[in-house]
Parts: structure tokens; C-alpha cells; sequence
């Protein structure tokens, strides 16, 4: 083409190109620096009038020396390399932009030998095979250069001040509804971080220096038509780097089998990791790969997608295939903090994700994704109905000794104590769900006068799920032969309820109507056990003569002993029951003794003639005393105590 | 085909004889009408797999575009088979023998199926970074005239390229995936030619000690043929489908690089050969094993049609770069030659590029409806264990 034109006298095009060229040596004149750019224009402008001339007498195919000599030289450059043991760029930044121009010329060499007709010219052809030649040489050689660099400035450090997955939550639900029997729930600390924390954290994973270098290095590479090359040697470095920091996360490399094969406590702790991974590697490394691979490749079309969809694909599948295998798993009652944190923190990451495979060939990445989204919410649902369930259905055969608080109110309450913090996704999920619910739990609460944060989805679930443990409760106190028992029973568990709902997050959801009625419920419970019990032993001190002063001393002696034998049978009973709340307790024994020594004290007051040692086994402070041993949950015997106390 | 005709209506007519004396009624024979059409459609479909041909590259055994058939093929016995399952008269039938042993066992190794797809899905990822380095090839040799550079540069990708497929061939793949390292010594090396960086081999998804081989032997633990009264009711197409699962799973690791495939043509199908439906799968089996142990043997890539055409045209292809380094310039018919092998090679990456992210979207779909039949089952399961059993 070149040869054409230069054959064929233009004048027009002759006088343009004497303008430009005036232009140029004008302008040449003031600079003393000239830019990399520049610099290459008028090398390529070099090589290229260095052929046009040569053309001229081609035929001879002497015109081929100068760019043979040209080639010679570069070639030198180059060649010196392939003996060298260092990397160039381990050498210095001259010696690199010293070899990159050799690329340069090099190609500027075979673009011009390539822009004239082959013609059958040997020479011709000989040197742009050498040139080709050459140029896979560097392109080589640029290909190993740009691997080290790669594999040396690879951070292996990372985000390193994010928290570690250690310093998060780890507290794990070991124990399960069903396995309630001894084991009391452990106190739930607080969710770890907020999730919103990590967001987009991009980090530098190769050093800002180096891309400048890797950059120069795609430039060259590009131009020269070994993109493919630079792609893959550049996928395959920063597919590793991603697997390395994906394992440093220490996912265990589960199979589903493995996963639905697993035990709750290493599931658990696996659910953990997975909830962190999530986070790491989509927030902080796939965002910072995806800026890395446009900072290197952006400007070569779409490569930069195409390569960043390559590096990420197996770490992401593998985070997919755990996700999958959890949500196709049973759904017991004790994943469901687990499933929700994962719910959310996936639930968190979509648009994330959605952004980073905008691209066609990631849809499949953004499908799955939204898939297992769905795939979540379906098992949160299944593990808060399958909590729901087991608390009703918790059974026991044989009734819970000393009356105290139930391991499943404990386990109960404090679960639903962390509900409050997913309250929105609870809310969220659980709406569909809501109307039959909020039906169930037709409490004032859900009336008009009732704030939002007791009518919403998770309040009303709430409430139905403390209503299905007061019945559950009512169930369990039937086991008790004694009515007084059930009573304390029932008094204990609903005062554990109130005293953490008054206590934590719930309070909110749960309100104080609901608080005043449920004070009012085990107030009740105190009272009928009051009732139950001391009612018979006082009225024994019964005066059955209003009329009359004072007794005679056998009806005296009689009710005295009647007295003694229903307290010390209440003693030997009662010491063993079991008030855990100590203030509970203190206002039980209060409102005990206010009724009984009262009565004890009154009854013996009104008898001065008949008091003495004899015929009273209890004074009024013994009696005040050893109240105080009871529901203290050591059962003791008056005998043994007296006897003891004598010998 | 007229004897397998007749046969058909032969076996179906015996069933139904056996059980017109257990039960007579209407909704049970519209139940057999179900089963011998599942199974005749089973083995339609396998016949038509069966007669694919070799010779015509498209829809060779084990080429891309058969795999996806497979697949889709899979996908509507699924579905049919769920409908006989799920849509009968009498929903607990399956907690009752013999299916509430069968169901349980059909889920396990629906679960090892799972598995199964994950790794192969995995296994994708390779065969399309072999799709990558032999576009490489392809580039280097289109280019007129060939020249050295050229020539070095196909070869450089070619051996990248044949290493990378054996890498992943040599089973150990996962292992030595993690353990190598980018050397920092390299320089040492100081032929012209360096050992190429492009290894990329599957990354252990999974834990080392996975085997696709010991999976895929599993899933045929346990898998009999019903036996007397059991042929006739549901327990046959449990068995039908349970052979479909592990046959298509079998193929898909036979085709694509997967962790650990040591003696996979060991695995015996107990599918006997008087059952109509189960010919074509005995003779797909067959034919396949075959294949494979002609693969154990020579060493070569996996099955694949896609692969094996690219290592073929990958060592014609390193021979002719050889002798070009030897020789030196290479013109008229070698050349030629050259040229036509880089075409070849250029519509089977074509291919690839055209047919590897459907298949790989296809084998997360059967993994999508292998997960939502399970859940399907075992929620209808939980539903005839919650009813009352029926008064007797």
C-alpha cells in the first residue's frame, strides 16, 4: 500500500505531509524533553521513511539494510536478556523502559515490513520472519517478566485490619430443644459486626507501583496481538492468589455430603466461616480484584470482565456449593441465628454482586446468587417454624425438681433475646406469615394503640412463640403432684420471661401491656401458692371461739402441735423448692412470713398463760428464721436440724 | 423396531395380569399405563443417544452438544419420573415397602449426584482454560506465512496446553494444583523455549481424598432390580431413575476432567439386559467403558469429544511445530496441512466457546432439580409421617 502511494505523485498529499513535517520540526525545536509518547510517534515516523526510501530500490533489495541493521540492534537488546538470570524489572526502571522501547521498535519493524506488498522479496520476507521471531522471544520473555511480578507482589496480607473471624461472635447453640434435659442455655453474647462495616473495602492487591508496570507490560503485549497470553498468565497468577486467600479463610473443602452429614457444633462453626468468607472475599477481594483487573486491562475492551469472571469463578462456586448445601439441609430450630446470618449477609452483598458481574458471562454468577438468596429465606422460614414447633411440642415425662426456671425457657428466651437484631429481615421474611399469627396472638398489643414496634411480623411472632411456651409451661406443671409446686413452677418461669423481656431488646416488641399482664399472671401464681399452702397450716392457729379469750391449754397444746407438724411438713418440702431470682424469693418469704408469723405471733399472744417451752417447739423467730430456708433448693429436715442442734 | 414392540406390550401385559389380581381398580391401571410409558420414553430417548453418530462431529458420543442432550434427556425422565412418584392416587405409598427403603436410598444418592455436578461443573473451568491456550494456537498458526515466531509461539501454547490436559488427567490434579508454586529461580532455565507458566489445573473444591470414581461407585451400592411382585409397582421406576442418575453422572465424569477417575470403567451397572428400557443405556455404557479403557491405557485426556479432537490436533500440530524448528521455513503441502489442522482446531474451540457455558448452566439446572425433587420427597414424606396411619 505504502508502495503505491509513494509511487504515485500526489501533489495535494505531498504538500500536507511537507506542512505537517515543517510543523513537527518547528515544534521539536522548542522542547528539549519529549514525552514517552512523542517520543514513539517519531521513532515509528523513523522506521517508517527509513523503509519508503529503502523502497526505492528495493530491487536490488539493498534498501533492506537499514532496517536490517535496525533489527540487529534491537535484536541485541533483547537477545542479552535470554542469558541474563535476573528479571528486568528486578534490574531497574531503565532497563525496563529500555526493553519495552525494543519491543516497540521491534513491532514498529514488523508493522512496516508487513504494510508492504509481499512481493516475493527473499529479504523481505527473511527479516520479518527474524523480526517475528524476535518478537515471540519478548513477548515471551514479557510473559515470564510479568508472571514474577505478579507472583512477587502478590499480598498475601491482604485486608489485615479487618476483624478476624475470631473476635466475632462464636457463640455457638450447642444444645438443641430436643436435648434440653440438664443443659441450661448459655448467655448469647451480641452479634458481631455490623455487616454494613465491610461494605466495599478495596484494598491494594498489588502494589500501585507494580500495576503501572503490568500495565506497560499488557500495553505492549496487546499491541503486539498477545493479549491471549497476557489474559491467561495473568488469570492463572490471580486465580491462585484468590484461591490462597479463600483458604487462609480456612473454608473446609466440604462436600454436600459432608455438610448434611455434619454435626450441629462443626456445622455451626462452618455456617461462621462462610458468613465471614462472604464477606471477605466478595467485599474486599473481588471488589479489589475487579479494580485491579480494569486498572490493568480496561482499556483493552472487554478482557477485564472476561479475566476478572475467570479468576473469580472456582472461589466463588465453591461459596455457592456450601450456601447450597445449608439451605437444602434439614432446617432445625437451632440454625436459625446461623441461617440468618447468612441470609443477611449474602441478602447484603447482591447489589455487590449484581455490580461485579454486570457483565453477560457473569448473569450465570448473579443467577445462582439470587437463587441461593431464595434458597436461604425458604430455610429461615422452615427454622423459625420448626422453633416455633419445637417449643410447643417440647415434652417432658417427668417433672422438672424444685420447681425452678425450665431449661426451655431459658434456651427460649434467650434465643428470641437475639431476634431484635434481625429484625428487619425477620420482619421481612416472616410477613407473609404474619396474618395468621398476629391472629393468634389477638392481644391488645396488635390493636390500634399498639406502637409499630409492637405490631410488626416479628413481634406478633414473638409473643406467639412466648405463648406457646406459657402453654408449654402449663403442660410441664401438671407433672407436679403438689398444686403448691406448680405454682412456684409457673411463677418461677413466667417471672424468668418478664425479667428478660424487661431486660433486653425485646421489651420493644413485646410492650408493656404485656409486661403488666405478665407480672400480674405469675403475681397470681405467688398468691395461690400462698393460698395452696399456708392458708390450711394458719387456719390451724384458727381461734374457734371468737368469743372467748383464751384457750384452754390442752386445745392449746393441740393447736400447737398441729401447727408444728403442718410447718415442719412444709419445711421438709419447701427447702427443696427452688426460687432462683433472689428477689423473688426475698418478696416470697416477705409476704410467707408477714401471713404466717403474724398469725403464729397474734395467735400466741393472745394465749401469755399457756407460753412456755414445753408446749411451744417453735418460738415466733424460729419460725421467722427457718422461713428463710426455703427455696433454697438443699432440702433439710426440722428433726434432723433439732437433733443436730441438741447434740 | 417391532420385536422390542412387542416385547414391551409382552412384559407390560404380564404386569398388569400380576397385578389386576392385587388391585383392580381404574386408578391403578392408569398408574401401569404410567410406568410402561415412562420406560418406553426412557428408552426412546437412550436409543436415540445410543445411535448418535461418530462420524458426524456434532453430535458425537461425548461431544458438547451429546452431553447437553444427555442432560436434557435426564432432565425430562426427571420429570416424568416425579410425576409418577408425587402425582399418584395414593401419596403414602412411599412411606410404605418397598419404597420407604427405596426413596431414602434414591435421595442418597440424589445428594452424591450433587456432588458429583459440582465437581464436573468444576471441571468446566479446565476445559476452558484448554479452550484458551489452543485459541492461542490457532492465533499463532493463522497467521501468513508461518514464520519462526509464529511457530514457537504455537508451539509455547501447545505445550502448555498438552501439560495442562495431562496435569489434570494425571488425577492428582487437585494435590498438586495447591503445592505448585511460581517459581522465583526461573531464570535458571535457559532454553529458548521455557517451560510455559500456563498451568491451570482444577482447584480442590472439595477435600483431597474425593473421588469421583469412589462417588460414582457408591451411588451403585445397593442398586437392584425389583424382584418378583416389586417390578410392578412404583419400585421399578425408582430403579429406572436411580440407573439414569448414576449413568448420566458416569458419563458427565467420564467426559469432563474431574478429581480422581481411577477405575471408572470398573463400575458395573447392575441393569439387567431383559429390561427393554436398559439396553441402550447397557450399550452406551459399553461403549463408553470401552472408550475410557482405551483412555487408561494411552494416558490421554478425557473423553470428551471437544478434548480428545484437540489433543489429536494438538500433537499433529507439535509435530509440524517441531519439524518446523528443525527445518526451518515449511512451505507447500505440510504447510497446507498445518493450516488445515489449525482450522480444525479453530470450529472445535469455536465449539467450545458456543457450547461450554450452556452445558455448565445445564448441569446447575439438574443440580437445581436434583435439590428440588429431594426437598419435594422428603416434604412428602414428613407430611405421610405427620397423618395418622391408616386404621387397619
Amino acid at each position: 500500500m505504502d508502495e503505491c502511494q509513494s509511487a504515485i505523485p500526489a501533489h495535494d498529499g505531498d504538500l500536507h505531509v511537507v506542512a505537517a513535517a515543517h510543523h513537527i520540526v518547528k515544534a521539536l525545536g522548542t522542547t528539549k524533553n519529549l514525552s514517552d509518547d512523542l517520543r514513539k510517534i517519531l521513532i515509528d515516523l523513523d522506521a517508517h521513511l527509513s523503509l519508503i526510501t529503502s523502497n526505492i530500490d528495493s530491487k536490488g533489495g539493498k534498501g533492506f539494510v537499514e532496517v536490517e541493521e535496525r533489527l540487529k540492534r534491537v535484536e541485541r537488546k533483547i537477545v542479552i536478556w535470554e542469558s541474563d538470570r535476573i528479571m528486568i524489572w528486578d534490574s531497574g526502571p531503565k532497563e525496563a523502559s529500555n526493553y519495552l522501547e525494543a519491543v516497540d521498535e521491534v513491532q514498529t519493524l514488523i508493522d512496516s515490513l508487513r504494510g508492504l506488498s509481499m512481493n516475493e522479496n527473499q529479504k523481505q520476507k527473511e527479516l520479518l520472519h527474524r523480526a517475528s521471531s524476535l518478537l515471540q522471544m519478548a513477548m515471551s520473555r514479557l510473559e515470564e517478566e510479568l508472571i514474577h511480578m505478579l507472583v512477587k507482589h502478590k499480598q498475601q496480607s491482604g485486608p489485615t485490619c479487618m476483624p478476624s473471624p475470631s473476635s466475632q461472635r462464636n457463640v455457638v447453640y450447642h444444645e438443641s430443644v430436643v436435648s434440653l434435659d440438664n443443659e441450661s442455655a448459655k448467655e448469647a453474647s451480641s452479634k458481631n459486626f455490623c455487616s454494613d462495616e465491610c461494605g466495599e473495602y478495596i484494598v491494594d492487591l498489588v502494589p500501585e507501583h507494580v500495576i503501572l508496570d503490568i500495565k506497560s507490560i499488557a500495553k505492549v503485549m496487546f499491541a503486539s496481538d498477545y493479549g491471549q497470553e497476557f489474559c491467561e498468565a495473568f488469570i492463572g497468577v490471580r486465580k491462585e492468589a484468590l484461591e490462597q486467600h479463600f483458604d487462609i479463610l480456612e473454608n473446609g473443602k466440604l462436600s454436600i455430603e459432608d455438610v448434611l452429614k455434619m454435626e450441629w457444633c462443626s456445622l455451626s462453626t462452618e455456617m461462621n466461616k462462610w458468613t465471614w468468607s462472604m464477606k471477605i472475599i466478595f467485599g474486599v477481594y473481588l471488589m479489589s480484584e475487579k479494580r485491579l483487573c480494569d486498572q490493568v486491562l480496561g482499556e483493552f475492551g472487554s478482557v477485564n470482565s472476561f479475566c476478572f469472571l475467570e479468576i473469580a469463578k472456582t472461589t466463588i462456586l465453591c461459596l455457592l456449593n456450601f450456601g447450597e448445601a445449608i439451605a437444602m439441609g434439614p432446617q432445625e430450630p437451632e440454625k436459625l441465628l446461623r441461617l440468618l446470618d447468612m441470609y443477611e449477609t449474602l441478602a447484603d452483598l447482591v447489589i455487590d454482586i449484581d455490580a461485579l458481574f454486570s457483565e453477560n458471562g457473569g448473569s450465570f454468577v448473579r443467577l445462582e446468587f439470587h437463587k441461593l438468596l431464595e434458597g436461604l429465606a425458604d430455610s429461615v422460614k422452615a427454622a423459625f417454624n420448626a422453633f416455633r414447633v419445637a417449643v410447643s411440642s417440647n415434652g417432658s415425662l417427668y417433672p422438672f425438681p424444685g420447681g425452678g426456671v425450665h431449661p426451655l425457657s431459658k434456651y427460649v428466651m434467650n434465643y428470641i433475646s437475639m431476634f431484635p437484631e434481625y429484625c428487619s429481615t425477620l420482619n421481612l421474611l416472616l410477613e407473609d406469615q404474619h396474618s395468621d399469627v398476629a391472629s393468634l396472638v389477638s392481644e391488645p398489643q396488635c390493636g390500634p394503640t399498639a406502637s409499630l414496634s409492637t405490631s410488626c411480623a416479628m413481634a406478633c411472632h414473638l409473643r406467639s412463640i412466648t405463648s406457646s411456651l406459657e402453654s408449654n409451661l402449663h403442660k410441664k406443671s401438671k407433672l407436679y403432684k403438689d398444686e403448691a409446686l406448680q405454682h412456684i413452677f409457673l411463677m418461677n418461669n413466667l417471672h424468668y420471661m418478664v425479667q428478660k423481656v424487661k431486660g433486653s431488646e425485646l421489651r420493644p416488641f413485646f410492650g408493656d401491656e404485656w409486661i403488666r399482664k405478665h407480672n400480674a399472671k405469675f403475681q397470681q401464681h405467688e398468691m395461690n401458692y400462698e393460698r395452696v399452702t399456708w392458708s390450711s397450716v394458719v387456719s390451724l392457729l384458727k381461734d374457734d371461739n371468737p368469743g372467748s379469750s383464751s384457750l384452754s391449754k390442752s386445745a392449746f397444746k393441740e393447736k400447737c402441735k398441729g401447727f408444728s407438724v403442718a410447718f415442719e411438713e412444709v419445711y421438709k418440702n419447701q427447702t427443696s423448692w427452688c426460687i432462683p431470682d433472689p428477689q423473688l424469693r426475698e418478696d416470697l418469704r416477705i409476704s410467707t412470713s408477714l401471713k404466717v408469723v403474724h398469725a403464729y405471733r397474734t395467735f400466741l399472744g393472745r394465749n401469755p398463760a399457756h407460753v412456755d417451752d414445753k408446749c411451744i417447739k417453735h418460738t415466733v423467730e424460729d419460725v421467722e428464721k427457718l422461713l428463710l430456708d426455703l427455696f433454697e433448693g438443699s432440702p433439710r429436715s426440722l428433726r434432723n436440724s433439732r437433733r443436730m442442734m441438741k447434740t | 423396531m417391532p420385536a422390542t414392540d412387542y416385547q414391551a406390550s409382552f412384559l407390560g401385559r404380564i404386569s398388569i395380569r400380576r397385578n389386576q389380581v392385587i388391585a383392580m381398580d381404574g386408578n391403578h391401571e392408569q398408574e401401569l399405563q404410567d410406568l410402561e410409558l415412562f420406560s418406553k420414553h426412557v428408552s426412546e430417548r437412550f436409543a436415540e443417544l445410543l445411535s448418535s453418530p461418530d462420524d458426524v462431529p456434532f453430535d458425537a458420543l461425548l461431544s458438547i452438544s451429546w452431553l447437553r442432550k444427555l442432560l436434557d434427556f435426564f432432565l425430562c425422565c426427571e420429570a416424568e419420573f416425579k410425576g409418577i412418584l408425587m402425582m399418584g392416587n395414593d401419596p403414602s405409598q412411599i412411606s410404605k415397602p418397598p419404597l420407604d427403603r427405596l426413596i431414602p436410598e434414591f435421595l442418597d444418592r440424589s445428594v452424591k449426584a450433587l456432588d458429583v455436578c459440582n465437581a464436573v461443573t468444576n471441571g468446566l473451568e479446565s476445559v476452558r482454560h484448554y479452550q484458551k491456550l489452543a485459541e492461542i494456537v490457532v492465533s499463532a498458526l493463522e497467521q501468513k506465512p508461518i514464520g519462526d515466531g509464529q511457530s514457537r509461539r504455537a508451539k509455547k501454547a501447545l505445550t502448555s496446553l498438552m501439560s495442562a490436559m495431562n496435569v489434570d488427567d494425571k488425577e492428582c490434579s487437585a494435590a498438586k494444583a495447591t503445592e505448585r508454586s511460581w517459581s522465583f529461580s526461573r531464570r535458571g532455565v535457559s532454553s529458548k523455549d521455557r517451560v510455559p507458566e500456563h498451568f491451570r489445573s482444577v482447584s480442590n473444591q472439595v477435600a483431597k481424598n474425593w473421588s469421583a470414581a469412589k462417588q460414582i461407585q457408591a451411588m451403585t451400592n445397593n442398586l437392584v432390580p425389583p424382584r418378583g411382585a416389586e417390578g410392578s409397582g412404583l419400585a421399578s421406576p425408582v430403579y429406572t431413575m436411580n440407573v439414569i442418575m448414576v449413568f448420566v453422572m458416569w458419563a458427565l465424569v467420564a467426559a469432563i476432567p474431574c478429581q480422581e477417575r481411577n477405575g471408572l470403567s470398573a463400575i458395573h451397572f447392575p441393569a439387567p439386559k431383559q429390561l427393554n428400557w436398559a439396553q441402550s443405556i447397557i450399550g452406551l455404557h459399553e461403549k463408553i467403558g470401552e472408550e475410557w479403557k482405551k483412555k487408561e491405557k494411552k494416558g490421554t485426556a478425557g473423553l470428551l469429544d471437544e478434548m480428545q479432537k484437540m489433543e489429536k490436533l494438538g500433537n499433529i500440530l507439535m509435530d509440524f511445530t517441531d519439524s518446523f524448528q528443525f527445518h526451518g521455513d515449511i512451505t507447500g503441502q505440510k504447510a497446507e496441512e498445518a493450516a488445515a489442522h489449525a482450522a480444525e482446531l479453530a470450529e472445535t474451540c469455536r465449539r467450545m466457546e458456543e457450547g461450554l457455558l450452556p452445558l455448565q448452566m445445564q448441569i446447575r439446572e439438574v443440580f437445581h432439580r436434583i435439590v428440588k425433587t429431594r426437598t419435594e420427597l422428603l416434604n412428602a414424606l414428613d407430611q405421610v409421617g405427620k397423618s395418622p396411619p391408616p386404621l387397619l
